[in-house]
């Protein structure tokens, strides 16, 4: 009876017990943690140590990712946090002043411009690489190999819900112009959904050539499999004999030999380009996008850390994990520019976005 | 004379048995019998599946770098990638949970089942703790971000491990509540009325009768919520789990670095199972391999106290 007492006194106690060592701890780590700032600025290597927040595109993330792990290979003491929630999230974050560097896959828009603004916070725009969006199908796909924008958008843009073998976009291919004559097979369609970068660039890139004219909306069609996932994506694309669908081109080339990726032509009757590191470059690809940080100007100042850490990734050992990563590097004079822009400190934005 | 005379002159219990069920062959008894045994090897066989596909995916991982996988941090490259600082957001989740979740828990079932009056107004709210239970769990994120992020930001650190394990303990706290409750409520009243028949006071009969005899049972009902804990990324991303790189990697015991940005093994899978290089799926098989062997731990240890505990009773 006795022992029986003890232990159920036992049983209650150990939950107690950690109960209050947890408590005196948090109270521990609380007054630590508005103290680890100081000590670590003034016992670290000078004003390399302390924290950067990065959030945003979850394209972009691996960059920041690789110039971090760089960075941080190169003895610096900063901590850097990467997060990749997605650019609008990644914005909204920003914009409260959360994060130190935003990550994003297109320039800023005017709505999260004024929020910033609301916000008093100003920000210097840094373009830092070129992303490539590949058309995919399976490999053994082989009625066509070059698709031009009208045919994308009869394919996958708003007028096409329903339609569920190629030939059923005929019509409106043919009504905006183009020669491509459509398979009759099945069209089973896999791409990100509406929450993700890629989505957003191929509705601007591709869709929005066309859809006001049609009195539509700049949207794709609602009913196709999607997700966020590129794996996902990438299993529907070879699901299907006859598929359709995009992915970013670092995800194509990580995956190159299992899906076949269409040349592309920005009009009906243009040149087709195939997607290359090189004609993404250039410009000569039509469906490419650039990727920007955008870093917060006056934490630039006040976090000591930060600054350090863009003169990094601005530099040539910082800059090539863009290619490592998969993305294209800008043209030279491009990245002097943003360098120039980063010395300058130039704040707003200047590539244009609704 | 014995009914056993007639027995005795060659007729067997076989045949009885055939004459009361109309000497028919028993076909829906047989049918009863091998639905339920189907049923036991469906989940078996899912399981061996999946554990299979775990541990064969993540064999390579463990076979050649187990040491710097665990030790490892997250990198960009998957050969360098490791699940340390996922381990120590996991391993602090399950102290909160521990910590707060199975005091206030088994606090409260006992309050409820011991102390309070049964009116309505404790029929509400245990049914109110009943639906709490059901609420999903990005519910509790967003109350996580609300409150202990954002309000309570100066105590937690904001988006810290704190948070996260405050969020996580709240979640599970009504699962605790209603089984910790169920098992109280499994005590035979005698021991109680036993217990007040010898002068006992109600603290007294249910430290010395009540607690000891539903123990098992409680520890039963924790663990399991405690695996749940472990297991969940939805309130976590809400609470600011970091998906991408952590910089900081402090070790296992650090306490000073809790206010600090986190993440937990949940959280990696999911970010990895994203990802596009392929050598990924090997690191989520691994890393899936090792939350089910932490959960397995732990209700191992859940079965081994509740033997003692059960022994004891005996």
């Amino acid at each position: 009876m006795r022992s029986a007492q003890r232990r159920s006194a036992r049983l209650l106690a150990l939950p107690l017990a950690l109960l209050l060592l947890t408590a005196a701890c948090g109270n521990d780590s609380d007054s630590a943690g508005t103290g680890t700032e100081e000590p670590g600025a003034t016992g670290g290597g000078g004003a390399t140590s302390g924290t950067i927040n990065i959030s945003g595109s979850s394209t972009v993330l691996p960059v920041s990712q690789l110039v971090a792990e760089a960075y941080a290979d190169a003895g610096n003491q900063a901590n850097v946090n990467v997060d990749g929630p997605g650019t609008g999230d990644g914005f909204q974050l920003f914009c409260e002043g959360e994060t130190d560097i935003s990550d994003a896959s297109r320039p800023i828009k005017a709505e999260e411009i004024a929020t910033c603004e609301q916000n008093g916070i100003e920000f210097v725009e840094l373009r830092i690489a070129i992303d490539g969006l590949s058309i995919i199908s399976n490999t053994s796909f082989d009625a066509l190999e070059c698709l031009n924008f009208a045919d994308m958008y009869a394919l996958s843009g708003p007028e096409s819900q329903g339609f569920d073998n190629w030939t059923d976009a005929q019509a409106i291919a043919g009504e905006l112009g183009s020669q491509t004559q459509f398979p009759d097979l099945p069209l089973d369609i896999s791409a990100p959904g509406e929450e993700s970068g890629t989505y957003d660039s191929y509705v601007e890139l591709v869709i929005e050539t066309y859809n006001e004219d049609r009195g539509q909306e700049a949207q794709t069609r609602p009913d196709y499999q999607s997700s966020g996932d590129d794996n996902i994506i990438l299993q529907g694309i070879q699901g299907s004999p006859s598929s359709y669908g995009w992915v970013g081109y670092a995800y194509f080339v990580e995956n190159e030999g299992q899906v076949k990726a269409f040349q592309v032509a920005s009009e009906p009757g243009g040149e087709c380009v195939a997607p290359t590191p090189e004609t993404i470059a250039s410009g000569d690809y039509p469906i490419s996008r650039p990727l920007f940080i955008y870093v917060n100007a006056e934490k630039a100042e006040s976090n000591a850390a930060l600054a350090p850490f863009v003169d990094f990734y601005l530099s040539e050992e910082g800059i090539s994990a863009v290619a490592q990563a998969g993305y294209v590097d800008i043209p030279e004079a491009d990245l002097e520019e943003t360098r120039s822009t980063w010395d300058s400190r130039t704040t707003g934005a200047n590539f244009a976005s609704e | 004379m014995s009914i056993s005379a007639p027995l005795s002159s060659g007729i067997s219990a076989e045949a009885v048995r055939r004459r009361l069920h109309g000497q028919r062959f028993d076909l829906p008894g047989i049918v009863v019998h091998v639905a339920l045994l189907l049923s036991l090897l469906f989940s078996l066989v899912v399981l061996g599946v999946l554990v299979y596909d775990l541990v064969s995916g993540g064999w390579d991982v463990f076979a050649s770098r187990f040491a710097s996988f665990l030790s490892g941090t997250m990198r960009f490259a998957a050969s360098e990638s490791g699940i340390a600082q996922a381990l120590r957001g996991t391993l602090w989740i399950g102290v909160f949970v521990v910590a707060l979740a199975f005091p206030f828990g088994i606090g409260a079932a006992v309050y409820l089942e011991e102390y309070a009056p049964d009116n309505r107004l404790t029929r509400v709210i245990d049914i109110n703790i009943r639906n709490l239970a059901g609420v999903p769990s990005i519910v509790y994120g967003i109350l996580g971000f609300a409150v202990f992020v954002k309000t309570l930001s100066g105590l937690t650190g904001g988006r810290s491990v704190i948070a996260g394990g405050i969020t996580l303990a709240i979640l599970v706290l009504p699962v605790v509540i209603i089984t910790a409750a169920e098992a109280i409520r499994a005590v035979p009243d005698d021991l109680r009325q036993g217990g007040y028949g010898l002068g006992a006071t109600r603290w007294e009969v249910t430290r010395t009768q009540v607690l000891p005899y539903a123990a098992p049972g409680i520890l039963t009902g924790t663990v399991l919520s405690l695996a749940r804990a472990l297991g969940e990324a939805a309130p976590l991303i809400l609470v600011g789990a970091v998906v991408g790189r952590l910089g900081s990697n402090p070790g296992l015991f650090d306490i000073g670095s809790l206010d600090q940005r986190f993440t937990a093994l949940p959280i990696v899978i999911t970010y990895w199972a994203g990802l596009p290089q392929p050598d990924f799926r090997a690191l989520t098989a691994a890393a899936i391999v090792v939350v089910l062997a932490i959960v397995l731990a732990a209700n191992a240890a859940a079965i081994l106290m509740r033997n003692r505990y059960e022994s004891k009773r005996g």
